[in-house]
């Protein structure tokens, strides 16, 4: 008789795997519940006993953090410049990977590799010149301005992941589109689109985590105080209140908040886009 | 309700030395179920895509109804395709699907619903309204396509090898649904296949296309008796036509062929259609080779049998028939011959096999084309 055939469903061969994703687990989650532990005790509670359980729950850091200190403002500005630009970019980025993945006109390799090749630049080999660009159209320290700069910076990526995606579509099914009757843009509208919503939901994921902790353009050109987004408002909150750190934890609470709630919303799309892709 | 007409249509791809597709012209009459049959890239798909509007057209003209619309698109031809991967919209489920071409074109909401369920029942898809194609059976999905093809009401229907990814037996009975269905509707067709057994069953007509040209246009059992070249001669019929060489020798009587010192008369050419040649191909399909002088049912023309002395290679039972794989002295080639299922002959064993010399076909070896009967 041939030996039994090795049961991964037993409770000895799934021990590692086990063993393996709680370490993953302790080691990934452990510092964000720590923080968020720390999030509602006060500072002098936290010197005295860093890794503690809260005695008393402060709700009120939170109002605090909101009112006092301008976090209202930050988290607006994250909203209305995060928000602005992934919008403009799932819908510039879909059309010019659709068009890229379905047409082939004279010159579509050259501009396929000169809106790739954006991805290889450093931002910070960019940053002084978009500086200078802004300054003359006077968008520098405006949230358009960074919106623009977010989109431009993004737009490689989002377009390398939605061509990937859109390019496995079957050809067949834009003809048949195009036998029933509908033009190219009505096609991308009613085809691509629809069948492309896990890719989308990855490209608005990535872009909306990455850009609403993108520090280095924000910091740089915007210098208002009320204009400033969440991650340059911890930073100030660090520098006023020096080394706050409760109160750093609560605002760093505060900033996760959307990302959590993205990621709740979105994760399993996300996931079959960035895995599946096939639509057969 | 159209008719299709084609002129010396051809194609190149960008890159590509040779032509895909070369002066092809083919007239589709109204309401004619036409075939393209040819090997995988013979160009019949192309053809066909150039019909459709999704190809740009490198050279030639197509019309339908006498209008040329080479420069009308795709969307505004008119025309209904059902693609081999069915090419159903993912997204939408069944009634979306039958109904997108017809939203498009901005029938009433209450007519697309009756049109969309007469389809389906008539597809037995009414059921299966609120399914998305994930959740349908391959069957299924392929009835889905011919139903959105169906409801648009089309000028012509192209179809491009829609039964390919169909296991055998649904093969069969989608195939005899699909004649029903074109009698019934008498929409304009053209179909693309490789598989003979399509094309011989469903086709009015077969166009058949090698190498981007096309070789024959006819009447399937018109081009089963008659093929215009060799290649035909092999495309058509399994197992193909045998093809052997033959030396020519022209007597006072007539011409005759001699096949390994066996001499076979040729009384349907004239002494002036052969006189040129000196060696021919003959062709001999399998059913006209016999074991059994009596089951050829020669009769009254018993001369028309000549013997030919062979060696039995092999024997291969199908079943209703047998098929011999067979041996002649001085031939290199092997010759099969279809004969009953009760024969004795086994692998090894000397035979004779009888050849109706009424159904022997001749090609030029050169041009490989037919030398036609002419007596």
């Amino acid at each position: 008789m041939a030996p039994q055939a090795l049961d991964w469903r037993s409770p000895l061969r799934r021990a590692p795997l086990l063993l393996f994703l709680l370490v993953y687990t302790v080691v990934s989650g452990g510092p964000f519940l720590w923080v968020a532990i720390m999030s509602v005790r006060t500072t002098p509670e936290i010197f005295a006993s860093p890794y503690a359980l809260p005695s008393r729950f402060h709700w009120e850091k939170f109002v605090d953090a909101w009112t006092r200190s301008n976090y209202g403002t930050y988290f607006w500005n994250s909203i209305i410049v995060v928000v602005t630009a992934v919008a403009l970019l799932t819908i510039i980025g879909a059309m010019v990977a659709h068009c890229l993945a379905r047409y082939r006109f004279p010159g579509d390799r050259l501009i396929r590799f000169v809106i790739l090749s954006g991805m290889i630049l450093p931002p910070q080999l960019l940053i002084l010149s978009l500086f200078q660009i802004l300054l003359e159209y006077h968008l520098y320290n405006t949230l358009s301005g960074l919106i623009l700069v977010y989109v431009a910076g993004h737009l490689a990526m989002t377009v390398y992941i939605l061509e990937g995606f859109f390019a496995q579509i079957p050809q067949d099914l834009f003809d048949a589109a195009k036998m029933d009757g509908y033009g190219d843009f009505e096609i991308f509208w009613r085809i691509t689109l629809p069948i492309g919503v896990p890719a989308l939901f990855t490209t608005v994921t990535l872009n909306f985590i990455i850009l609403w902790n993108e520090f280095l353009y924000a910091v740089v050109l915007l210098t208002e105080d009320d204009k400033r987004t969440l991650p340059l408002g911890i930073m100030h909150f660090m520098g006023s209140h020096q080394l706050d750190v409760g109160m750093v934890a609560t605002g760093l609470m505060i900033a996760i908040g959307p990302v959590i709630i993205l990621y709740a919303l979105f994760s399993d799309t996300m996931i079959k886009g960035m895995t599946a892709g096939a639509v057969r | 309700m159209a008719e299709v007409a084609i002129e010396r249509l051809s194609k190149r791809y960008p890159r590509s030395s040779e032509a895909a597709v070369k002066e092809v012209s083919l007239t589709v009459a109204d309401g004619e179920f036409m075939v393209l049959l040819g090997p995988s890239g013979c160009g019949k798909s192309t053809v066909l895509r150039m019909i459709a509007g999704l190809e740009p057209i490198t050279a030639g003209t197509v019309a339908i109804d006498g209008k040329v619309v080479n420069e009308v698109p795709a969307k505004a031809r008119d025309i209904a395709m059902v693609f081999q991967s069915y090419a159903l919209y993912p997204h939408m489920d069944v009634f979306d699907n039958l109904a997108f071409g017809l939203r498009r074109r901005g029938v009433p909401t209450g007519e697309i619903e009756r049109r969309v369920g007469l389809a389906a029942a008539k597809l037995g898809l009414s059921p299966f309204l609120r399914r998305k194609p994930h959740a349908l059976s391959g069957g299924q999905r392929q009835r889905v396509a011919l139903g959105r093809a169906i409801v648009r009401d089309p000028k012509v229907f192209l179809f491009d090898e829609p039964l390919s990814n169909l296991d055998a037996a649904l093969r069969v009975s989608t195939r005899n649904e699909l004649i029903r269905q074109q009698q019934e509707i008498g929409t304009t067709t053209i179909y693309v296949t490789h598989d003979q057994v399509e094309a011989m069953t469903m086709g009015h007509r077969i166009c058949i296309m090698d190498k981007g040209e096309v070789v024959q246009i006819g009447k399937p059992l018109a081009v089963y008796r008659d093929p215009a070249t060799t290649f035909v001669a092999r495309f058509l019929g399994n197992p193909p036509m045998n093809l052997v060489p033959v030396e020519l020798s022209h007597e006072d009587g007539g011409a005759a062929a001699r096949l390994c010192a066996t001499g076979i008369a040729l009384r349907q050419w004239s002494q002036r259609t052969l006189a040129g040649h000196r060696t021919l191909l003959l062709g001999i399909r399998p059913e006209d080779l016999h074991e059994d002088r009596r089951e050829a049912g020669a009769g009254s023309d018993a001369d028309r049998l000549v013997p030919l002395p062979v060696r039995v290679a092999a024997v291969e039972p199908l079943g209703a028939e047998t098929l011999l794989v067979l041996t002649l002295d001085g031939l290199s080639a092997e010759v099969i011959a279809r004969i009953g299922r009760d024969t004795r002959l086994r692998a090894g064993d000397r035979a004779t096999i009888w050849l109706d010399t009424a159904a022997i076909h001749l090609f030029d070896p050169g041009t490989t084309r037919a030398i036609p009967r002419d007596l």
